[in-house]
């Protein structure tokens, strides 16, 4: 078997890097693959809080890289989905515990063992950044409808192709009430100048918080608008890739749009 | 080497050469001629020409040192310029080829290519840069920084920083076909960047009396007025 590597990745801090790593990995293990998360921020570990498995954690990656366990016994198997499993960063060790050549150095043994790994990588574009796209075969930008985002997602999309990773964009959080009234940037608008393909549009949805708090993954909640959106993003990533794209809609306007049918409308 | 009288007469013509002016004339043509073009061109000029070095292009014609001393008498006595001098030493081969075919056919030819084009997009922390004029075939990110020594012309959307004339060549210009950068600066001038206008049209930056102006570049057709093509 040999799998593929994904780094999900953004620049910028708290735009849904974990998130998405957990529910994309959650999604693409229900479709039947075996998935490995891999929690590359080290000293400020959190996939592992949000997928509930924070009390089972022996060895990290850092142990991996350093040879002092395999990735079986590293990795930890999901409580709810099979072919789900956690490698979680070490809390102790510092940024420099990690080397680019040393995570090249067991990603074979991850391809071996997984049909995809995700990398979840740290904010910024130093030696975290580094360490976790360097074994990536494709890499996801998350990116929120702000300047600021837009801004450090085109930069480090620069910094993909400059190592030939054609990356795709996922945008999160969005609040579609706020883009049709002009209040928010569209998607449109970020991929006019990110100009690359994109993976999935994500609404903002309370149900994240309720998964990272409860532990039942997103991708599990029927109701879920975010978890759907990103089960759809792992269908695309797995090959599907006529799936088409799904744009958020306010309620409003589904209303709306019945009430001009009906003639009620103004 | 008089030309016949009946003969059409070379215009005269003014040029920025750094902090310098220099002036095209045939030497051939008529004293007379000459002054009144002199005046012509300087006309508008006048503040602008108050100590200014003055550099004479007599297109390779040699020898005509009596024609600098008088010229240069005149134009101090008009308009107070600055230091006069004479021509550049130029080949000996176009000395007798008439300054305006030499312009208007060949004389762009022995320049070598002074303009780096390149195509694709400019992303946020990336930079581009030019010696010379940069020719941007694509779209220039909010976050990315161009620089040329000349223009800078962006084929797509100008949406980062653009710095045209750097350090100090306040001839130079900035022409997007989307023009919204977030700042532009030209030959050490800086402006912050507008909300592009509502109407799609192209526009160009350039210094105009000490400030970086935006203008709508086909309405203003800044070049179309040279009347045959200049290397710039
Ligand atoms: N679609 C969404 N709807 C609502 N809240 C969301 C959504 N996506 C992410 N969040 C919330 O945003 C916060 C940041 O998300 P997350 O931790 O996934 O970001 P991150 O990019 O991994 O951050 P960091 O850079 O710190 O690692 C969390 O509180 C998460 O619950
Ligand atoms: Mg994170």
């Amino acid at each position: 078997m040999s799998g593929k590597i994904i780094v999900i990745t953004s620049g910028k801090g708290g735009v849904g890097k974990t998130t998405a790593t957990a529910s994309i990995g959650a999604a693409l293990a229900l479709e039947g693959k075996k998935v490995a998360v891999v929690d590359m921020d080290i000293g400020l570990r959190n996939l592992d809080v949000v997928m509930g498995l924070e009390n089972r954690i022996v060895f990290n990656i850092v142990d991996i890289v350093n040879g002092r366990c395999k990735v079986k016994q590293a990795a930890i198997k999901d409580r709810r989905i099979d072919n789900l499993f956690l490698i979680p960063a070490s809390q102790s060790d510092n940024k420099d515990a990690l080397t680019p050549e040393g995570v090249v150095g067991v990603s074979e043994e991850l391809k071996e063992e997984f049909d995809y790994t995700l990398m979840d990588c740290p904010a910024g574009i130093e030696q975290g950044f580094e360490n976790s796209i360097a074994a990536a075969d494709e890499a996801v930008v998350v990116c929120t409808p702000d300047v600021s985002a837009v801004r450090d997602a085109d930069r480090v999309i620069g910094l993909l192709y400059a190592r030939s990773i054609t990356p795709k964009l996922i945008v999160n959080r969005i609040v579609p009430l706020m883009v049709e009234r002009g209040d928010m940037l569209s998607h449109e608008d970020m991929v006019d100048v990110l100009s690359v393909e994109l993976a999935g549009l994500v609404p903002m949805d309370d149900n994240v918080v309720v998964s990272t708090n409860t532990g039942v993954p997103l991708v599990l909640q029927k109701e879920s608008k975010a978890g759907s959106a990103f089960r759809r993003i792992a269908r695309r990533l797995n090959g599907q890739n006529d799936l088409p794209i799904v744009v958020p809609q306010s309620q409003d306007r589904f209303w709306k749009k019945i009430g001009s049918r009906l003639g009620i409308g103004r | 080497m008089k030309k016949n009288s009946g003969q059409e007469k070379t215009p005269v013509r003014l040029k920025g050469l750094g902090k310098a002016l220099c002036i095209t004339l045939d030497p051939r043509d008529p004293f007379d001629y000459l002054k009144d073009e002199l005046v012509k061109q300087f006309q508008d000029k006048k503040q602008l020409a108050v100590n200014t070095k003055i550099v004479f292009d007599f297109g390779g014609f040699q020898g005509y040192d009596d024609l600098i001393v008088e010229l240069s008498a005149f134009l101090k006595e008009q308009f107070a310029v600055g230091d006069v001098s004479g021509p550049l030493k130029s080949k000996p081969k176009h000395a007798n080829r008439p300054k305006r075919l030499e312009d208007m056919e060949k004389s762009w030819h022995k320049y070598q290519s002074e303009a780096l084009i390149l195509s694709g997009r400019v992303r946020s922390g990336q930079k581009a840069a030019a010696g010379k004029h940069l020719i941007i075939l694509g779209d220039v990110n909010p976050g990315a920084e161009v620089i040329a020594g000349g223009d800078i012309l962006v084929l797509g959307s100008l949406r980062g920083t653009a710095i045209a004339g750097n350090p100090d060549n306040e001839e130079s210009i900035i022409l997007a076909l989307d023009f919204r950068p977030t700042q532009v600066q030209i030959g050490g001038y800086v402006a912050a960047g507008n909300p592009s206008s509502a109407e799609k049209m192209i526009e160009f930056a350039h210094i105009e009396q000490g400030t970086i102006v935006v203008e709508d570049y086909l309405k203003a057709d800044p070049f179309g007025k040279i009347p045959w093509p200049q290397v710039r």
